[in-house]
């Protein structure tokens, strides 16, 4: 991290920091893997409040911005912390938007954003949804899920009304989960609704994003990736000093130094993505805290920094995950080596929300649109739209 | 730790207002000009055209107005550089004096002496270029063979530099030269000196590159004889002083945006056959990389403009810049490579000079191996 911006982003950072470095290991790590979340380090979080970072404190929240949210979503993603950190900040942030209480107990809460295969069905207090979502992160530890759908008269491209919907997934009948896992075995579940309840539906309007869920959760992945990377690179380093081969360091060795002086650049290249989208966001989210309306220019930028940051992260994690192993040579594929743990997350939350080829595409397609003299005024202005 | 961590930077509304005069003054002053002139980047240059920058005071923008400057931010400047570069404008001819003598002078040289040559250069009327490699040093700067020996009356110079840019248009070069033939180490004895092109002794004769373009020289000093005035700061520091000069000359926005007019030609391509999955996503990668570039070059000055030397996060971020430089003919390769020529003459003409071009992004400024060999250090290997 840089010199923080203010004392509340101090703290959060050396609480997120000792709490995360303190607590997790490899014991915790492998007990998650068979399947078992850390009633102590939930506890932690839960008490450290990190899940509430950007929401208001009228909502019952920290009251800081989405930067403040940089330190504890950067050193989660440092630390492998086994727990939907993310996921449960996006869904009280929604929740906050969209005027819905939070839910009173503190299990995790899952984020889930409603395509065509999931239908939601009548109004305020009579909503029920009905049909599956997939790839839905955590949901088995989860006690509610936000759903966000298109809303019905959504066609202003400015405004982007959507609905924002709270979900009982213990509700019992109407919630199947089928579990799943990605590659780090982190829960990604495929969850059927049949006219399951819904505790609250809003239309929020003005959240200066058109697809909340994917661009949130999109930025939230490149804030962790950046600080996954920060991990294998801080540990490769180190290997590199410490194993001795032909009597030297093997970082003694021209070879290596290039590869993870390359590694170092791309490991800077992605924070900076994801630094710069964190900030735009953040400035954002604090305007429409403030009651703010935010402009369609505005809009633009925050959905073209964050998806240069997924993009940005995306690439870096495959190309800092190929360094780091070799460099690390067989030791690093054992599973009783650490670095298995960032790297398999690196490789699963590439592919959340959104892979970088699924945002370069639309990239791509902005930028063709905005042609030969277009790209360079529509790039300083960050005016291409991929959504 | 955060490796070598770039501070984000936004540019504010005056520099927004600047950046629309610019691209008012290049549609006036450049109109029509051709892709193939637009493709030749910061590497070709116009006398004609940096005398009308520097009538609008867009070169030596941040330097005191003692000294012919106009004080404004180096963000300003960042604003001015991007948009010369993005239009592919003809640059060469004040770039390096404007990026790195012109303040080396202020820094270093006699007072009198930066006072008489560094308003020149604000005018635009000046064309510099740096003497640095030689036959048998090239990244090994240190081994500087070209001597320096004091006489009575000033420093004779004798040796031969290579691979000079714009060595036949310079009025002056700035040279470093060995001035103690048994320094207490390789980097001590060298020298820096200001050096008029029209002293007797020196003769330019041109290495023309692959492409068959005329920009590198060699330049031959057969006892050149030269007021000791034209030392620039003390014999001995010129080690230091160049160093000190790699932050600017290695994070700029030329370090990135060499093959623009190819990535337009490209997106020109795209939109006029009906774009593919295919090229929608590796142009969208490019604009992924220039965004993020973009923000670290941008960071850098900013971080230059505060005092701060990130020599090793601007090295990191050349490294990059090329490697971005680089990959943009290998996709265009890969996406229009088979195109019929006659039907798109542009993109094949600045396709074809773009990849031939590229070679030398990973060279210039230090090569790749020079740079990732500092950015290893400041990793704290070896």
């Amino acid at each position: 991290m840089n010199a923080p911006d203010s004392d509340l982003q101090a703290l959060i950072e050396d609480s997120a920091q000792r709490i995360f470095s303190e607590n997790i290991n490899r014991a915790m790590l492998e007990q998650f893997e068979q399947g078992e979340l850390s009633a102590s380090l939930s506890r932690l979080c839960g008490e450290a409040g990190f899940a509430l970072t950007p929401v208001p404190e009228r909502s019952g929240g920290v009251g800081g911005t989405w930067r403040d949210a940089w330190p504890v979503l950067y050193a989660a993603g440092q630390w492998n912390a086994p727990l939907p950190i993310a996921e449960t900040m996006i869904a009280n942030s929604l929740l906050s938007f969209a005027g819905i209480a939070l839910p009173a107990d503190d299990a995790p809460i899952t984020i889930i954003e409603a395509d065509a295969r999931l239908q939601q069905e009548g109004e305020g207090a009579a909503v029920r949804l009905s049909g599956t979502a997939m790839q839905v992160p955590w949901a088995r530890h989860c006690g509610h899920a936000v759903v966000v759908s298109r809303a019905e008269q959504a066609s202003d491209p400015i405004c982007h009304p959507v609905s924002v919907a709270l979900v009982d997934l213990r509700q019992g009948k109407g919630v199947t989960i089928t579990q799943m896992n990605n590659a780090a075995n982190e829960p990604r579940d495929q969850l059927t609704f049949d006219s399951a309840r819904c505790l609250r539906a809003q239309t929020a309007v003005g959240l200066g994003l058109a697809r909340p869920v994917l661009q949130l959760g999109a930025l939230a992945r490149a804030m962790m990736i950046s600080g996954a990377l920060q991990q294998v690179l801080q540990m490769t380093v180190q290997y590199a000093n410490e194993r001795i081969q032909f009597g030297k360091p093997i970082g003694r060795n021209q070879a290596i130094q290039q590869q993870l002086a390359l590694l170092a650049g791309e490991v800077g290249a992605a924070q900076m993505a994801a630094r710069v989208a964190t900030e735009s966001w953040s400035a954002v989210a604090a305007a429409i805290n403030a009651g703010q309306t935010v402009s369609a220019e505005t809009t633009t930028q925050v959905a073209f920094d964050i998806a240069v940051a997924k993009v940005r992260a995306g690439q870096a994690a495959g190309a800092a995950t190929s360094i780091v192993h070799q460099t690390h040579g067989a030791i690093g594929f054992t599973y009783e080596h650490m670095l298995h743990f960032s790297s398999r997350r690196l490789w699963s939350w590439r592919d959340d929300f959104g892979s970088a080829s699924w945002w370069a595409q639309r990239l791509g397609r902005a930028a063709i649109a905005a042609g030969k003299e277009g790209f360079w005024p529509a790039l300083t202005a960050r005016s291409m739209n991929p959504l | 730790m955060q490796a070598f961590p770039i501070a984000p930077c936004t540019l504010d509304a005056a520099c927004e207002s600047l950046r629309l005069e610019v691209r008012e003054f290049i549609a006036q002053t450049l109109p029509n000009y051709p892709a193939s002139e637009r493709a030749r980047s910061w590497t070709h240059g116009s006398a004609e055209f940096s005398l009308k920058l520097g009538a609008r005071g867009w070169i030596g923008m941040t330097w005191p107005k003692a000294f012919g400057g106009h004080e404004r931010s180096s963000l300003e400047r960042y604003v001015v550089l991007e948009e010369l570069l993005a239009a592919g404008a003809p640059v060469a001819h004040h770039w390096i004096a404007d990026r790195q003598s012109g303040p080396l002078l202020m820094r270093f040289a006699r007072p009198e002496l930066a006072k008489r040559i560094v308003p020149a250069i604000a005018r635009g009327e000046l064309s510099f270029c740096i003497g640095m490699s030689e036959p048998d040093s090239g990244s090994d700067l240190a081994a500087t063979r070209s001597k320096a020996t004091l006489a009575s009356n000033g420093w004779v110079l004798s040796g031969r530099k290579v691979w000079t840019s714009g060595a036949h248009r310079s009025q002056y070069m700035i040279g470093l030269f060995r001035s103690d033939s048994n320094p207490a180490n390789k980097h001590a004895g060298l020298s820096q000196f200001l050096i008029d092109m029209k002293t007797p002794g020196i003769t330019v004769r041109p290495i023309r590159n692959l492409v068959g373009e005329h920009d590198f020289n060699e330049v031959t000093f057969d006892d050149v004889e030269l007021p000791h005035d034209c030392l620039i700061g003390e014999a001995g520091d010129g080690w230091k002083q160049v160093t000190a000069e790699l932050a600017y000359e290695r994070s700029g926005p030329e370090r990135y945006l060499s093959s623009t007019q190819l990535v337009l030609e490209m997106l020109n391509a795209a939109g006029g056959t009906g774009s593919n999955e295919r090229q929608e996503v590796e142009l969208g990668r490019i604009v992924a990389d220039y965004a993020c570039l973009r923000q670290m070059s941008l960071g850098l000055a900013g971080m230059l403009a505060r005092g701060e030397n990130p020599a090793i996060a601007a090295a990191l971020s050349k490294d990059q810049g090329a490697l971005l430089e680089q990959r943009i003919p290998e996709v265009a390769y890969a996406l229009f490579g088979d195109v019929e020529r006659t039907r798109w003459p542009q993109l094949a003409q600045v396709m074809d000079y773009t990849k031939q071009a590229s070679v030398s992004f990973s060279l210039r400024g230090g090569t790749r191996e020079i740079l990732r060999g500092m950015i290893a250090r400041g990793l704290d290997l070896r």
